[in-house]
């Protein structure tokens, strides 16, 4: 009798094995929440869905609904479904002609598509790490490649630490970083270390962009380690969702005011005709926002991702805003859109659908931009 | 009589403790080495999981299994407590050193032109090949330390194997759930440290228990 029920524990564990592993495979069924499956694959990294909900088109990383890498409208294929997308065209205020652009990431390929609609010579390199993504960016989501438009199927990293071995080093003047999913947290694209080999393929006019989740303290080390590599960094807030984007740039860029941005963001406005609001993106800047004080350097030997992924932030950003004086006394929060010699057209908060409201600066007694006194001019 | 009784009883039970205790640091630092090892070497050869994990993995297999070789040898070995504690001091050395051998031997393997997948093996079978080794020499050893009766030897082949996976996997969740937060470089310093006292330990130990075997082996 004993020996018996010695025997039947390894036969226990194997059932309780089978039962998970039934439980696992039975959880494959999507449910069709965003959209009708379209294509499905598991590719190395991910298990990929296309899904298509009315006219537009989402790529989707692992079962979780609602979060995707690229979404195009296949009725108007140059709209832009996302608001980082946009955002990701902000390096273009500090270099509005990129020659030689590198982009770390393929997802839909919604990034380079829009670059080179709008910079018809420019030369484009993007690395993407899944050699099963290209495929489905042309087939599904109207990528292309041509002769000066390449994807190369390489880590980020080792792409560009390849590149520093290429004599002579190619120089890119926009930079875009987009390697991240919901899950897929690739600690060694955010490194010091890395941003470092990043700058050094950098030119002095160029700019980097990285599109990063601006709501948990990941961000905060993000940050600083931006600042720490490049001297200084400004973020791009998302609006309407939670994307945020860091910019810095080769040596010969200058920071920018938020008047200065949305001056150049007007002119891009008028010069290429955007299917986007150029104004938009330029209204987004934060110029004076820093890391948290305890927000740590990222490095390759410490670099604690998924668990800063997961707290919230010591001092979110979204809180920052804008304020409006007025000379009745009156005290409006909300975002600049145009400080002029003659007026201030600003969006209040809470009423970001709504049409912005503009005062002559007669009646207007200050303007404070992200935190800094903007008029009257300090002296 | 007195030797039968020996051959029943074994090693006795604190020492069957300590034996256990070697063997389930060692297993706990397997694993965790290995899982730091892919972290390491991500920056140089990239993430693709087929690549790095892949050869970290291999390296850490074909090592182990030179190590059980080299660990049933010594088990016959009349010095296996003081080699093995030397060869545990010597690991714990390199684990220590580890971190400032990475960037100079990645860097020579990338200039010479490896690609990804044989510059990820090359460099995982140079920096950790040999500590690897090292560490798999101790579970077949303590089996021979253990086994005083061919009896013996199938239920002590079992245990040690059994607490040294259970360690493995400890060290596998710790790390990977905890220690990854930590910086690696401190986290190997201090692994090191740990397995270069376990080595002194047992080579002390040695030199402590020799004169007495001396003594035991002249009486007989």
């Amino acid at each position: 009798m004993r020996k018996r029920s010695g025997k039947a524990w390894p036969g226990a564990a194997l059932a309780v094995m089978l039962i998970a592993g039934a439980v696992t495979v039975s959880g494959g069924r999507t449910a069709a929440r965003d959209g009708t499956v379209i294509f499905q694959r598991n590719s190395l990294y991910h298990h990929i869905y296309v899904l298509q909900q009315g006219t537009v088109r989402h790529l989707r990383f692992g079962r979780q609904a609602g979060i995707y890498q690229t979404s195009v409208d296949t009725a108007r294929p140059h709209r832009h479904v996302h608001e980082y997308t946009e955002l990701a065209m902000c390096g273009l205020l500090y270099n509005p002609s990129p020659r030689r652009v590198l982009i770390i990431g393929l997802g839909g390929g919604v990034m380079p598509r829009v670059l080179r609609r709008h910079f018809p010579q420019a030369e484009i390199d993007v690395a993407e790490i899944d050699p099963d993504i290209p495929p489905i960016a042309e087939y599904y989501f109207g990528f292309r490649e041509d002769e000066r438009l390449r994807v190369h199927v390489n880590d980020g990293r080792t792409f560009i630490r390849r590149l520093r071995r290429q004599d002579p080093v190619p120089r890119y003047d926009y930079i875009v970083l987009d390697a991240f999913s919901g899950d897929y947290i690739p600690f060694h694209l955010m490194t010091r270390e890395f941003l470092e080999e990043v700058k050094g393929v950098l030119s002095d006019d160029g700019v980097v962009v990285a599109n990063i989740f601006s709501n948990n303290r990941l961000a905060d080390a993000q940050l600083a380690t931006f600042f720490n590599v490049f001297g200084w960094c400004q973020v791009f807030l998302g609006g309407r969702s939670a994307n945020a984007m860091l910019v810095s740039a080769g040596s010969e860029v200058e920071p920018l005011t938020a008047a200065r941005a949305l001056q150049h963001g007007e002119w891009l406005h008028w010069e290429h005709d955007f299917a986007f609001d150029m104004r938009v993106v330029a209204r987004r800047l934060r110029p004076g926002l820093r890391p948290a004080r305890n927000a740590p350097v990222l490095t390759d030997d410490r670099a604690p991702v998924h668990h800063l992924r997961r707290q919230p932030p010591t001092d979110p950003w979204a809180e920052t805003h804008d304020v409006v004086e007025l000379r009745d006394g009156t005290r409006h929060e909300g975002w600049v859109l145009q400080l002029t010699q003659q007026q201030v057209i600003f969006q209040l908060k809470g009423q970001e659908g709504e049409a912005a409201r503009t005062w002559p600066l007669g009646q207007v007694r200050t303007v404070t931009i992200e935190g800094r006194q903007e008029f009257p001019a300090a002296q | 009589m007195a030797e039968q009784e020996t051959a029943t009883t074994g090693v006795p039970l604190l020492n069957r403790l300590g034996i256990i205790a070697v063997v389930c640091i060692c297993g706990w630092l397997v694993m965790q080495t290995e899982i730091l090892g892919a972290r390491i070497l991500t920056p140089y050869f990239g993430s693709a999981i087929y690549v790095t994990m892949g050869s970290v993995i291999g390296v850490f297999l074909l090592s182990l299994s030179v190590g059980y070789m080299l660990g049933g040898w010594l088990s016959r070995r009349r010095a296996s407590m003081l080699l093995l504690g030397l060869a545990l001091v010597a690991a714990g050395v390199w684990l220590v050193l580890l971190p400032f051998m990475v960037e100079p031997l990645c860097d020579r393997l990338l200039d010479a032109g490896f690609s990804d997948e044989w510059g990820s093996l090359v460099a995982a079978l140079g920096l950790f090949g040999a500590p690897l080794v090292m560490l798999g020499m101790v579970s077949p050893t303590a089996v021979g330390w253990l086994t005083t009766s061919a009896e013996r030897s199938g239920p002590n082949a079992g245990l040690v194997m059994s607490t040294s996976t259970v360690a493995s996997f400890s060290g596998t969740i710790v790390t990977a759930f905890y220690l990854l937060r930590l910086s690696v470089g401190r986290t190997l310093r201090v692994s090191g440290l740990v397995l270069i006292v376990l080595g002194a330990v047992l080579a002390l130990r040695w030199a402590w228990a020799a004169p007495g075997r001396a003594a035991e082996e002249e009486g007989e």
